[in-house]
């Protein structure tokens, strides 16, 4: 039972449920405690152990109804024709069934079968066999337990896409044996016996049952990570490739990414600010001066003040990437409340404003709109200056996202200069790789040297590493 | 208290039985919660909307235990002088003064520097000892003989400093005093926090405790609840405002009524000496219910429609 609870806490994590090891612990005490008689008791404590907000709950139960509650689909129904033949069989060959070793089982054999097999001992024997007693007596339990056995050995739990299905299925079918029913059933054929037709039913509901627990044990298992994968692809794909398809899993990717970021560093920063004096802290500090104080204390109020201005380049060639750094940073509204945005291609213009109005999507077509057109870094540069460089000071950072490609132009190093003097950091971002920086018309290597720090930025993995290092360095 | 067995937690219908006792009816998840919290000794997160019973549900148990309910209200800057333990410097200040002269008879007949530092040694550190230390409710309730209930209400309002404050407590049932060393619990005691889920607890925090999500009650839970609390009530008036407080609910109001508000409720129409909901009765006394203009504002047109569903 307990590695079936494992099993089930596995289930509970591809499907997006964190769950530590120690919270396993804490499970396997719950069921302990509980016992596992009273399933909705031992429901709602595994509930209070695994399930830590009201999203994951729904989770868990939706996963808890199904992992528990994988009983068969009742296969007695499909024999209800068998019943029939077997009746009809009965009749005119009650005589063959005293042939046949005894017992209560095999007297309910469809007749067919039994006369078959009372000539042919291959037949006879894959009668006997485990798995056909089990189909034949509609054994669902000893069923269910041959299928896990099966699907465990062949590796089931490792499922992961829904193109394996086919072939796990066909794993388990060859575990339990099947192949012997599929001769059987060749070699019926070719003799053309009555019994063939009970021994392809026997067949077809074994492969629906199996192809039944496949689906199920995938629902479980794999759904989950299915969604990680793409995740996974999508974290690490060149953002102008990704397919506009794909857009908004990426945003909510994104988000999600944000939200880990922010949960990580919304830890607030200290600032000595005079607020009240400490008292307790005044008189004890005081005490080995014979209580007289000789010093003050004051308390620290705690305030937060990062102050983040991000320059994007929203020209064609980099629009995309822009489009992405701009999303971060807007879902990051809790860490980052003072973020101001910059939108360049030819001049250079404040889009903050697009984005408190409205949403992300409008925002960025907006900004686009208005903003798009041949790339000047000099002019872009100059109007930076004249719009934001008296608001730079050393608790500023200032995040240039850009492949830095000025159709040779003048590069205004100087504005940069002055930007890197005045700034807490700089930080340049280009999505081209390095490889290619300083080449034709890129002007990053001589950028690069009023940068604090220039990197490589082309997928969400690597802005994800950037912003949550920046969002240290910010601290 | 885990050290000895207590017959009121000894098993989940126990505890449902002297819960409603004791006035307070729970569906059978909070029973089980409580079950667990004393059997695997852990300290329980119980979230929730705001008047569903949070508090109401470590005052009981504290009833029930008969123990002491020690409650630590979390607000915005809480620190650990006033959650953990303070020096009490007023006492410590006089006391250095009164001692002063004493210092001489002490060091009588001592030679040289040394030996009178040397003899200073041998006090220790007297002003930090216990003596001088001003127990706050997290300290306070690891003094308890007989354990306690200690109630971290809306834990959610302190700041994510405060949280890894009470991981030690929560986990291991100790504080460490770095004057003293570590103070470890007599008895554990049994711990609940609440949180309305105005923002997220960190991860630390949740995983050291059972999390118990007490929603808005069911129809058949309520009515026994106010049959609990408010007895004096006809049995239809009871149906016919727990029905209503329920399509309440399914509004899209600023502020559900809540438990408490309901019971509120039955109080004033007893007073009032209603024995039927109309129109009139609930619109005067609306603001029971609903805290907000603007919530009996939207409910005035919906009144009609709601005291007389069209399926009935």
């Amino acid at each position: 039972m307990q590695s079936n609870l494992l099993n089930f806490i596995q289930v509970l994590r591809s499907n997006d449920v964190r769950i530590s090891p120690a919270e396993t612990l804490d499970a396997v005490d719950v069921a302990a405690t509980l016992g596992y008689a009273d399933r909705s008791l031992l429901r709602d404590g595994l509930a209070m152990t695994l399930a830590k907000t009201p999203e994951e709950e729904v989770i868990f139960l939706e996963c808890f109804q199904r992992f528990f509650h994988q009983g068969l689909a009742n296969f007695a129904s499909g024999e209800v024709p068998a019943d029939d033949a077997q009746a009809q069989a009965d009749a005119d060959e009650t005589a063959a069934g005293d042939d046949q070793p005894g017992g209560a089982s095999e007297e309910q054999l469809p007749s067919p079968l039994e006369s078959a097999a009372a000539d042919n001992p291959q037949l006879q024997a894959l009668l006997e066999s485990t798995l056909m007693q089990n189909l034949l007596r509609n054994d669902r339990n000893q069923l269910t337990l041959a299928m896990n056995r099966a699907g465990e050995r062949v590796g089931l739990q490792q499922i992961q896409m829904f193109t394996q299905k086919g072939q796990y299925t066909r794993k388990i079918l060859d575990e339990l044996g099947e192949a012997h029913i599929r001769n059987a059933v060749i070699e019926l054929e070719r003799a053309d016996s009555p019994a063939l037709v009970s021994l392809q039913r026997y067949r077809d509901i074994l492969r629906e049952q199996v192809r039944d627990y496949v689906e199920r044990e995938y629902l479980l298992q794999a759904k989950g990570k299915t969604r990680q994968f793409m995740d996974d692809v999508l974290s690490t794909t060149r953002l102008n490739n990704i397919e506009h398809m794909y857009l908004h899993k990426v945003q909510e990717l994104i988000r999600k990414m944000a939200r880990k970021l922010a949960s990580r560093h919304s830890r607030k920063r200290r600032q000595l600010k005079r607020g009240q004096l400490d008292m307790g802290k005044t008189i004890r500090k005081g005490i080995p001066n014979e209580g007289v104080m000789f010093n003050t204390y004051w308390r620290r109020t705690r305030k937060e003040k990062p102050q983040i201005l991000a320059v994007c380049d929203v020209s064609g060639s980099v629009a995309a990437y822009a489009k992405f750094l701009l999303l971060f940073l807007y879902s990051l509204q809790d860490v980052l409340p003072k973020v101001r945005s910059f939108a360049f291609s030819s001049h250079l213009g404040e889009v903050s404003d697009y984005f408190q109005q409205h949403p992300v999507e409008k925002a960025i077509e907006l900004v686009n709109w208005k903003y798009g057109g041949a790339t000047d870094y000099g002019s872009s540069l100059l109007d930076f200056a004249r719009l934001a460089l008296d608001d730079i000071n050393s608790n500023t950072t200032v995040i240039i996202l850009g492949d830095a490609r000025n159709n040779n132009g003048d590069p205004r190093m100087d504005i940069m200069q002055s930007i890197y003097q005045r700034s807490r950091q700089v930080i340049w971002l280009n999505p081209e790789s390095r490889r290619a920086w300083g080449t034709g018309d890129s002007e990053m290597l001589r950028y690069q040297s009023a940068c604090h720090f220039s990197a490589e930025c082309n997928n969400l993995k690597q802005l994800e590493r950037i912003i949550d290092q920046l969002l240290k360095s910010t601290r | 208290m885990h050290t000895q067995d207590l017959p009121q937690l000894a098993s989940v219908e126990e505890i449902e039985a002297g819960f409603e006792a004791h006035g307070y009816i729970c569906s059978r998840k909070i029973a089980t919660a409580v079950f667990l919290a004393f059997q695997l000794r852990k300290p329980v997160l119980v979230e929730g909307p705001p008047g569903v019973g949070k508090t109401e549900l470590a005052k009981t148990t504290a009833t029930l235990l008969d123990v002491p309910l020690i409650r630590l209200q979390c607000y915005e800057g809480l620190d650990e002088a006033k959650a953990l333990y303070e020096w009490k410097y007023g006492k410590q200040l006089l006391y250095t003064q009164v001692l002063k002269e004493k210092l001489g008879d002490l060091l009588q007949g001592a030679k040289g520097l040394a030996e009178s530092v040397e003899r200073l040694h041998q006090f220790g550190d007297i002003f930090y000892s216990e003596e001088f230390l001003e127990p706050r409710p997290l300290l306070k309730a690891m003094q308890q003989d007989k354990g306690a209930i200690l109630l971290i209400d809306e834990v959610d309002k302190s700041d994510y400093e405060f949280e890894s404050l009470l991981l030690e407590i929560l986990s291991d049932y100790q504080i460490s005093i770095p004057e003293i060393g570590t103070v470890k619990a007599r008895t554990s005691p049994m711990v609940f926090l609440t949180s309305n889920n105005t923002r997220d607890i960190s991860d630390a925090l949740k995983r050291r405790c059972l999390h118990l999500y007490i929603p808005f009650p069911t129809v058949e839970l309520e009515e026994r609840i106010i049959c609990s609390r408010v007895p004096d009530i006809n049995e239809q008036l009871r149906h016919q405002l727990v029905e209503f407080v329920h399509s309440l609910r399914q509004l899209d109001l600023k502020k559900a009524p809540a438990i408490s508000e309901t019971i509120d409720w039955a109080r004033s129409l007893l007073l009032l000496h209603a024995d039927q909901l109309d129109e009139q009765l609930v619109s005067d006394t609306l603001n029971v219910l609903l805290k907000f203009e603007d919530d009996i504002e939207a409910t005035g047109p919906e009144l009609r429609s709601l005291l007389h569903p069209p399926g009935n």
